[in-house]
C-alpha cells in the first residue's frame, strides 16, 4: 500500500512540466482519507530528498531540478493539511491528541524543511548570484556528483536493486535524468539505461567507483 | 588556530543542520532522549556559527574581498540550513516531551527509504580498533555512521579518523541492505567488509 502511494513521485519516468507546481498551488485542497503512518512517512522521505536535490539545482544550475523541488514544497503542504485532518478525525480523549501533537509538530517541521528548500532553489533563479555557491558547495565532505552511464557500462538495462549501488559503494541515487524527463529518488526496481545522468550523493571514494562502473571501466560493483 | 573562512563556517552549518535532521529522526526512532538533546545543542552552535558567519561576511565585504551578491547568496543558503536546523530541533522536541510517543511517528521513520539502525560493536569484529576512515564503511556498506556511544560518552557525525572500539554502539543511515551487512560486521558474524 505504501509502496503503491510513494510510486506516484518516487522512481517514476517523469517529467515535470514548468509552472506544475503553480497549478498545483492554486488548486482546491481536496480531503483525502489516507493513513496517517503513509502521510507521514512520505513527508519524511521528502523531507530528506528534497534538501539533496535543492542543493544539486544550485551545484548544477538546473532549472529542471528547482521546479521539481517547488513542486514537492507545494505537495508538503497538502500531505500536512490531510495529515491535520487525519489527525483531527481520530482523536477521541486528551491522551490522543497529546501523542497526536507529537505527530503533527514532526510533519509540520519536515514541512518547514521542505520551505528552506524553496528558498535555497530561489537562490539559483536570481541569475546574479554568480558561482560562489556552487564552489562552496564543491567542498563539502559528502558531495554531490553528475555521472552519465556509458552504453559500455555493465550497469545498463540492470535494477538498482540488484547492482546494489548504494551499499557497494555508499553512493545514494537522489535522481536520474532520461533524455527530456527525471526519475527521482530512484527505487530498487528501477533500471539503469546507457545515456543515463545520475545524481548520486555521498564520498568522493564512492564517486570514483561508481564512475568506473558506470564508464564500463570495472566490470562490476564490489 | 586559523580563522575559518566564510565558506568554512557556511559548510558547518550545511553539514551539521543535515546531521541535526538525522539526529533528530533517529531520536524519536529510538525514544533516545540524549541524542534528541544533542541536537538542542547543535542548534545552539548553529546560531552562533551563523551569528560569526554574519559578521565575517559583512568585513569581507567591507575589505572589498566579497561582492555584495555573493554575500546575500551566502547568508541566504546560511539562512535555509538554518532553518532546516530549527526544523530537527522541532522533531527532538517531540522526544523530549513527557509524552509518550505515539507508535505511527515510529513505524514511519522505519517505513522510509533511508533506515536508521543501531548496532553494539562485540569483541571479536574488524570493526573494532580500527578508524571509519580505514574501515571505509560508509562506501562499503553504504552505512554512514552518524553518532557512536563510547561507554557514556556520545560522539555525534564522527569523522574519518575516529575510531571504533569493542562495546561502542553505532547509529547509522542508509540503505534496508546495508543495515544487515553492518549489523553482521558488528556483531562479528561476518569479518569481510
Amino acid at each position: 500500500m505504501t509502496e503503491k502511494r510513494k510510486l506516484r513521485i518516487f522512481g517514476r519516468l517523469q517529467r515535470t512540466p514548468k509552472e506544475k507546481w503553480k497549478k498545483e498551488e492554486f488548486s482546491e485542497l481536496e480531503y483525502e482519507p489516507t493513513p496517517v503512518k503513509e502521510l507521514l512517512t512520505e513527508m519524511k522521505d521528502i523531507s530528506e530528498l528534497i534538501i539533496d536535490l535543492a542543493y544539486s539545482s544550485l551545484l548544477f544550475d538546473n532549472e529542471e531540478i528547482s521546479e521539481e523541488v517547488k513542486y514537492l514544497d507545494v505537495r508538503m503542504d497538502k500531505l500536512n493539511y490531510d495529515i491535520r485532518m487525519m489527525a483531527m478525525m481520530a482523536t477521541r480523549t486528551k491522551e490522543d491528541a497529546e501523542q497526536l501533537a507529537g505527530i503533527l509538530q514532526v510533519a509540520e517541521a519536515a514541512e518547514s524543511i521542505s520551505n528552506a528548500a524553496g528558498d535555497i532553489v530561489s537562490l539559483r533563479s536570481k541569475g546574479k548570484t554568480g558561482p560562489i555557491l556552487p564552489k562552496i558547495l564543491k567542498q563539502a565532505d559528502e558531495q554531490l556528483f553528475r555521472i552519465k552511464a556509458s552504453k559500455d557500462s555493465k550497469a545498463c538495462n540492470q535494477k538498482i536493486g540488484d547492482l546494489k549501488v548504494e551499499t557497494e559503494t555508499g553512493m545514494r541515487l537522489i535522481a536520474i535524468r532520461r533524455g527530456e524527463c527525471w526519475i527521482y529518488n530512484p527505487q530498487s526496481d528501477t533500471s539503469i539505461q546507457a545515456d543515463d545522468w545520475l545524481i548520486t550523493r555521498g564520498t568522493d571514494e564512492g564517486y570514483k567507483d561508481l564512475r568506473k562502473f558506470l564508464h564500463g571501466e570495472l566490470e562490476a560493483l564490489e | 588556530m586559523t580563522k575559518k573562512t566564510v565558506e568554512d563556517i557556511v559548510l558547518e552549518i550545511k553539514d551539521k543542520s543535515e546531521l541535526m535532521i538525522d539526529l533528530a529522526y533517529s531520536s524519536l526512532l529510538y525514544d533516545n532522549t540524549t541524542i534528541a538533546k544533542e541536537v538542542y545543542d547543535l542548534e545552539d552552535l548553529i546560531d552562533n556559527l551563523y551569528k560569526s558567519l554574519q559578521r565575517q561576511t559583512l568585513e569581507s565585504v567591507e575589505k572589498k574581498k566579497l561582492s555584495v551578491d555573493d554575500a546575500l547568496a551566502v547568508l541566504r543558503l546560511a539562512e535555509a540550513s538554518e532553518q532546516i536546523a530549527d526544523a530537527a530541533q522541532e522533531i527532538a522536541d517531540v522526544e523530549l516531551r513527557d509524552v509518550e510517543l505515539h507508535p505511527i511517528l515510529k513505524m514511519s521513520i522505519r517505513d522510509s527509504d533511508v533506515v536508521f539502525t543501531r548496532t553494539q560493536v562485540k569483541e571479536g569484529s574488524v570493526l573494532c580498533k580500527k578508524t571509519l576512515g580505514e574501515l571505509k564503511l560508509a562506501s562499503e556498506t553504504g552505512m554512514m555512521v552518524i553518532a557512536m556511544r563510547h561507554g557514556d560518552k556520545w560522539l555525534y557525525g564522527p569523522n574519518k579518523n575516529t575510531k571504533i572500539d569493542s562495546g561502542d554502539v553505532l547509529f547509522a543511515k542508509g540503505p534496508e541492505d546495508g543495515e544487515k551487512h553492518l549489523i553482521e560486521l558488528a556483531t562479528g558474524k561476518t569479518m569481510e567488509i
